[in-house]
């Protein structure tokens, strides 16, 4: 390589290296930085140029081998310029593919882009809202360049600022640049950079000054500094000449952890060829200013990125903080002088140079300008490095740039700056990401990592899981940092297995806060954070953790026990049954499930199944165990007789007579636990018999009316009169009950009066509410629908109307008009998938899954269009004619975490329409309880104690829709039969509070013997399904029962997280002597 | 000489004194563990912290590692400075519960209770021992190991040192857990001046040149001057 030795000579090879290629080539960017050889890039890469030169490509098609590009969820990924084409993803064959087309100059539309909103594919990577969103001032450069090629980053338009530096008069205007352009340090201080370097260069230069470029980046989920390193390290040295030039120093190192093979590699061979292009070390470009700069590789010590640690390891001592003052700035390595930067802050220097330091100033806001990189990591959509100027709110961050949450789960909180840095709940996320706000919120910048965390995510295991880590790498010398951490990461520990007091959350406080104060260094002041902000905004999952020994997001184990028996309302032991049918114990498997609920039939037919949701098969990224399809094989097999309930005699005068108002599936486990315990029961229902929701509204051909009766049927004994045809607040009240005798009054009435739209002519002949209408039918056997029908609404019963209406014989055709994507819509992905197999026709925002389910029906013959809410009803002659709809987009993120759907003008149209059936929700029908001196709140639900399920008057207890608002079966349930613990303990005058209880398996049950033969692939078994063609028309149940060949192969894929809690003792210890573990 | 004011009173220094010294010098007491005249301030026990600046500006730093600015506000005893203080207190007895040292603190400090689990550690890791073996003895035979909580203090790899004396200079200094010495078991790495004496305190002449603090010896309670009459 021939040593430069003017600043011309360095334009005229700039100006040979452009000559030398035309840039009209079509050009393929593998970037291969860690994660793309991590994701098979190297392979790609060998494919490419096999590709190339076996076809004698090499004119035609150039291949550039580049750092990480920052989407590192669609890695490996290729870019192909100059028409800057995105291929996410791409496997061998497609490599082949992009090789040839690009030598073609065409674009392979069928592998690119899927944009998940429009459901169109997207050819310019700038046109991807993960990058267009952006501002890649330096990221773009890790595009453009070869990291192990200082040509292409010179051709790139590299090292050209020095000449602008060098031709300074006074080195001091580099630093008065550098102010101006109100750069401030990356590494998450955000002390400003400029400042920095002018308290360098006032001091003396005997012996010479450091500059060093920090490195060592530690934060858990954080790697833009990686990425810079790996990609474009000539930017950092560029960066450092001209820091030198500025400030008088003479040495520069890089503080590079050894944990970057890579990026130590790129750096190794850039500063080889800066040295020999005579760009770094004596008389640089033919000047008299000399400088060098050195690597120094770091063992790898979270707190050596401190900068007092980290001048004492390139010391070689061992990396531990001192007392500063002095500052490094007067006394760094060795005694000298040491300004000490962050990587990006490196990076940006160059760029204030190229752009001036005004033009640099204009992006960001005030205070805080230019861009910064983030890594964008956790329960987010789109993973990566995303750069964009400062002060843009974490809004646009995680749902413009990120694409929000994964699947249905709702993002909580985003952590910033690493285990310094603290959690901001979603209700901030308007915050701007600056220095100072992020500061004022109790966290910090740091250096730059963003963890997004969703609902599965329990802030007391973040909390606990940083601790941990800075229990570790705290360095250990101030007391407070060693043993505050260990502390804090002990009571952390205590509160996630259940034996949190609210008193340690106080000492916690105090603890933290004395930690944050007493501690010398930044890693010991910040350690505080992640316990400090999540006690500040999370305090309630906190005092759930302590008070009410529950995880809500299913992680701390000890809470939890078998994740799928704590999802269950009614705590029903899951693991037990599902094992119990492996071994073939049917009859056995029947009495787990009937001990806690006297609906086994029903839920195994309409259950919520929360179980399956929360089932670590299905968190873990596979598919949950068919549990409820078990519970149906199991009570469709097992006789219900044997299971013989335990009944509590009682003395006749102690017998108490109960009333339950209401006998759905709420009042009805209610009556019958209230039995159990020996009370006579009164169940009192407005219908004509006995069922609620369970005979009136849920359509038979999914629970079949002979299932629901017979198990209605098996509860009424001798304990519990029925009174039908009495309808609370018209035929009788609350005091008359009281005046009757009955001790206590149980109110289950459920939800079934339905939200109206609001519009004018609602009233008109032919539209009707859901519960108007599946009532009609289910109770009375009366076909409303006619004709065209239009459903609004998307939950659970809005898709029950449709699946009733086009079983009407009358019926030509059915719409469900949803606002929102069929993505979000509130009923069971299964039931809107199997609505839409019988013909109903979905209007909603065209999403990806929603495509699989749109095309299902389109082969039915379905027209299909965008999503829709109505804006007006038009009658003729009196009877509906048609509504006129208008279409959404997706607007903002509302309070709940999704996006609102905003009506876009002019977008109205018309559909005609013989039957419009309403479906956006009901409400308990309760204003005649607000007269007998109950409270109500907005929505005409009832409010109690959430413990006590105890209204505002004495005596009057309520549960199940009446309580919650529209509701599952299962909750309904469990609500009442807690509500007959409750009335016991009230009777018998109790405390009503019961402690709570952690309910953690307790039987063994020896695993099952399973050969690896035939399990290697072992997915979900669905039970099978009518066809939709024999479903028409008619009511048969649609589901059918497993085989026992199919519900032994799926209740033996369960990962059986009892076994934790219930293998023997010896056995357990030998499997996981836990290590680590202090013993006190 | 540089002006500062302690508590309210302005007083004068000379460049280079660290606010500890400042402080003790005047009148202000300021309980320490890790400190001792003769060896460089190390700031690791946290009990010497002090209130600097005003406002919103106010922090804690370590007195003895600190040094004296012109016009910086210093206060000893504030409110925060207790706080903070007692709560180190409160680490530390709940670690060393049988340190008397410790216990004497916290019994001035008012500590009636420690809340964290009861720990029965022998060190507090104050390097005190450390800086003695290296800046007085001039040995370097001991020096910290690892970092966080498996931090502790011995020397490389556990196998005795060469360069060890056998002074028990590490232990004399030790202002909390005399506990660490180790009487009789000549494998111990650390010190174990006395116990190397094989058998104990009875043929001495070739440990001559031990210098043992420890007098009586911890080990067997005989005082080896006496013996040596």
């Amino acid at each position: 390589m021939l040593r430069l030795s003017s600043v011309n000579q360095l334009e005229e090879l700039r100006k040979a290296l452009s000559a030398a290629v035309d840039e009209n080539t079509p050009c393929i960017v593998i970037p291969t930085g860690t994660c793309g050889q991590a994701s098979g890039a190297g392979d790609l890469i060998r494919v490419a140029k096999r590709e190339i030169l076996a076809n004698g490509l090499t004119r035609k098609v150039r291949l550039r081998i580049t750092g990480c590009h920052g989407f590192c969820q669609m890695e490996p990924s290729v870019l192909v310029e100059p028409g800057r084409v995105f291929y996410p993803r791409v496997g061998l064959r497609e490599m082949e593919r992009i090789v040839h087309a690009a030598a073609k100059d065409k674009v392979l539309t069928d592998i690119l882009f899927m944009d998940m909103e429009t459901g169109k594919p997207v050819e310019k990577q700038d046109d991807i809202p993960f990058f267009s969103k952006q501002v890649r001032r330096l990221l773009s450069w890790n595009e453009k360049v070869d990291p192990i090629r200082i040509y292409d980053y010179i051709k790139a338009g590299g090292y050209s600022v020095l000449a602008k530096v060098f031709a300074a008069a006074y080195p001091s205007w580099v630093v008065e640049e550098v102010k101006r352009s109100g750069l401030r340090g990356r590494g998450g201080g955000g002390f400003p950079t400029g400042l920095k370097w002018e308290l360098l260069a006032k001091q003396s230069g005997n012996g010479g000054k450091f500059l060093v470029c920090n490195a060592d980046e530690g934060d858990p989920g954080a790697y833009m500094d990686r990425s810079v390193l790996e990609g474009n390290p000539h930017s950092i040295i560029e960066g450092m000449i001209i820091g030198a030039y500025g400030t008088g120093a003479t040495e520069g190192i890089v503080y590079v952890r050894k944990e970057y093979p890579l990026a130590i590699r790129h750096l190794d061979v850039a500063l080889r060829q800066a040295r020999d292009l005579g760009l770094l070390g004596e008389n640089i470009l033919g000047t008299s200013f000399s400088f060098d700069i050195g690597l120094v590789k770091g063992a790898g010590a979270f707190v050596c990125g401190e900068e007092t640690a980290l001048i004492r390891s390139v010391e070689g001592k061992m990396g531990e903080p001192r007392q500063r003052p002095p500052f490094p700035v007067q006394k760094g390595i060795n005694g000298r002088p040491t300004a000490i930067n962050n990587v990006e802050t490196w990076a940006n220097i160059p760029l204030i140079f190229r752009r001036g330091a005004e033009e640099f100033a204009k992006i960001g806001t005030g205070n805080n300008s230019g861009t910064k990189i983030f890594s964008l990591v956790g329960k987010i959509k789109n993973t990566g490095l995303v750069e964009v100027p400062m002060g843009m709110s974490i809004k646009e961050i995680v749902y413009d740039i990120g694409g929000g949450p994964v699947g249905k789960a709702k993002i909580k909180a985003v952590q910033t700056g690493g285990p310094s840095g603290g959690c901001i709940p979603s209700d901030m996320f308007d915050l701007p990401v600056d220095y100072d706000s992020l500061a004022e919120a109790g966290s910090i910048m740091g250096s730059g990592g963003m963890i997004v965390m969703d609902d599965n995510t329990c802030m007391v295991d973040v909390a606990k899981y940083f601790m941990n880590f800075l229990k570790d790498e705290s360095c250990g010398k101030c007391f407070t940092c060693r043993k505050g951490t260990q502390r804090m990461y002990e009571i952390l520990d205590d509160i996630s297995r259940g034996n949190g007091t609210p008193e340690h959350l106080e000492l916690l406080k105090e603890l933290a806060d004395a930690v944050k104060d007493t501690t010398m260094c930044g890693l010991g002041q910040t350690a505080s954070n992640p316990v400090l902000s999540t006690l500040r905004y999370f305090r309630d999952e906190y005092h759930r953790h302590v008070i009410d020994k529950k995880c809500g997001a299913f992680v701390c184990k000890d809470l939890v026990g078998a994740s799928c028996q704590a999802g269950c309302p009614l705590d029903t032991e899951v693991w037990r049954y599902v094992a119990l049918i492996g071994k073939g114990k049917y009859e056995e498997a029947y009495k787990v499930i009937r001990e806690v609920n006297p609906f086994p039939s029903v839920c195994a037919r309409v259950c919520g199944r929360k179980c399956e949701t929360r089932c670590n098969l299905a968190v873990s990224g596979g598919q949950a165990i068919a549990i409820r399809a078990l519970k149906r094989f199991i009570t469709d097999r097992v006789d219900p007789a044997v299971y013989k309930p335990v009944r509590v005699p009682r003395r006749a005068k102690d017998s108490h007579r109960v009333a339950v108002v209401g006998s759905g599936p709420a009042g009805l486990s209610a009556a019958h636990y209230l039995s159990l315990l020996g009370y006579k029961v009164t169940l009192v229902e407005a219908a004509d018999e006995p069922g609620g929701m369970l005979t009136s509204c849920i359509p038979a051909y999914r629970l079949p009316r002979y299932v629901a009766e017979k198990e209605i049927e098996s509860l009424l004994d001798e304990n519990i009169t029925l009174r039908c045809g009495t309808a609370l607040g018209k035929d009788v009240t609350i005091d008359e009950l009281f005046k009757d005798g009955f001790k206590a009054v149980f109110l289950a009435i459920g939800a079934d009066k339905s939200w109206r739209l609001g519009l004018e002519g609602e009233d008109t002949e032919g539209v009707f509410s859901s519960m108007q209408f599946l009532k009609a039918f289910n109770l009375r056997g009366e076909e409303m629908a006619r004709g065209h029908v239009g459903i609004v609404g998307g939950g659970n019963s809005a898709v029950d109307a449709a699946r009733v209406a086009i079983r009407q014989k009358k019926v030509k055709s059915v719409t469900l008009l949803y606002r929102r994507t069929s993505q979000e819509m509130p009923a069971y992905a299964e039931e809107v998938e199997a609505a839409i197999e019988e013909g109903i026709r979905l209007e909603t925002l065209v999403s990806p899954t929603s495509i699989r389910y749109i095309r299902a029906a389109e082969a039915e013959g379905v027209k299909v269009e965008t999503f829709v809410q109505p804006v007006k009803i038009d009658a003729k002659n009196g009877r509906l004619a048609d509504i006129k709809c208008i279409r959404n987009k997706l607007g903002d993120v509302d309070s709940s975490g999704r996006r609102k759907p905003v009506p876009i003008p002019g977008t109205e149209f018309t559909i005609a329409l013989d039957t419009l059936i309403v479906a956006i929700g009901e409400r308990p029908d309760s204003d005649c309880l607000a007269s007998m001196g109950l409270e109500l709140d907005k929505g005409g639900r009832l409010r109690v104690d959430a413990k006590t399920l105890g209204a505002n008057r004495k005596g009057v207890f309520a549960g199940g829709d009446l309580v919650t608002g529209p509701n599952t079966v299962v909750d309904a349930i469990a609500a009442g039969r807690n509500a007959a613990a409750v009335i016991d303990r009230y009777l018998r005058g109790k405390e009503l509070r019961e402690p709570p209880q952690v309910k953690l398996p307790k039987f063994f049950i020896e695993p099952a013997a399973v050969s690896d033969e035939g399990f290697e692939d072992a997915a979900r078994v669905e039970p099978a399904a009518l066809p939709a063609k024999s479903r028409r028309k008619n009511f048969a149940e649609v589901e059918t029962a497993f085989s026992v060949e199919e519900a032994s192969r799926e209740a033996r894929r369960c990962l059986r997280c009892d076994l934790e809690f219930t293998r023997p003792k010896e056995d357990k210890e030998a499997k996981c002597a836990a290590p680590g573990e202090k013993s006190a | 000489m540089i002006t500062l004011r302690i508590n309210g009173l302005d007083v004068s220094v000379e460049e280079g004194t660290t606010l500890l010294e400042a402080a003790r010098f005047f009148g202000f007491p300021i309980p320490t563990l890790c400190y001792m005249e003769g060896l460089s301030p190390y700031g690791a026990c946290r009990l010497c912290v002090v209130e600097i600046g005003e406002g919103p500006s106010a922090k804690l730093v370590s007195s003895c590692t600190y040094p004296a600015e012109e016009g910086l506000k210093v206060r000893t005893a504030s409110a925060r400075v207790l706080r903070a203080r007692r709560m180190v207190l409160e680490l530390l007895l709940a670690s060393c519960p049988q340190s008397k040292t410790i216990q004497d603190l916290a019994s001035a400090h008012d500590i009636r209770q420690q809340r964290f689990r009861q720990e029965y550690e022998d060190c507090i890791l104050c390097g005190l021992c450390v800086r003695m073996c290296e800046e007085q003895m001039m040995a370097k035979a001991i020096g910290f190991r690892n970092r966080g909580e498996k931090r502790d203090i011995g020397t490389p790899f556990d196998v005795q040192s060469d360069v060890c004396r056998l002074c028990g200079g590490c232990i004399y200094v030790c202002p909390a857990c005399q506990l660490r010495c180790t009487y009789t078991e000549p494998e111990k790495a650390i010190c174990g001046g006395c116990a190397n004496l094989i058998p104990p305190c009875l043929e001495k002449e070739q440990f001559d040149d031990m210098m043992c603090y420890m007098n009586p010896c911890v080990a067997c309670e005989i005082d080896k001057k006496f013996e040596k009459k």
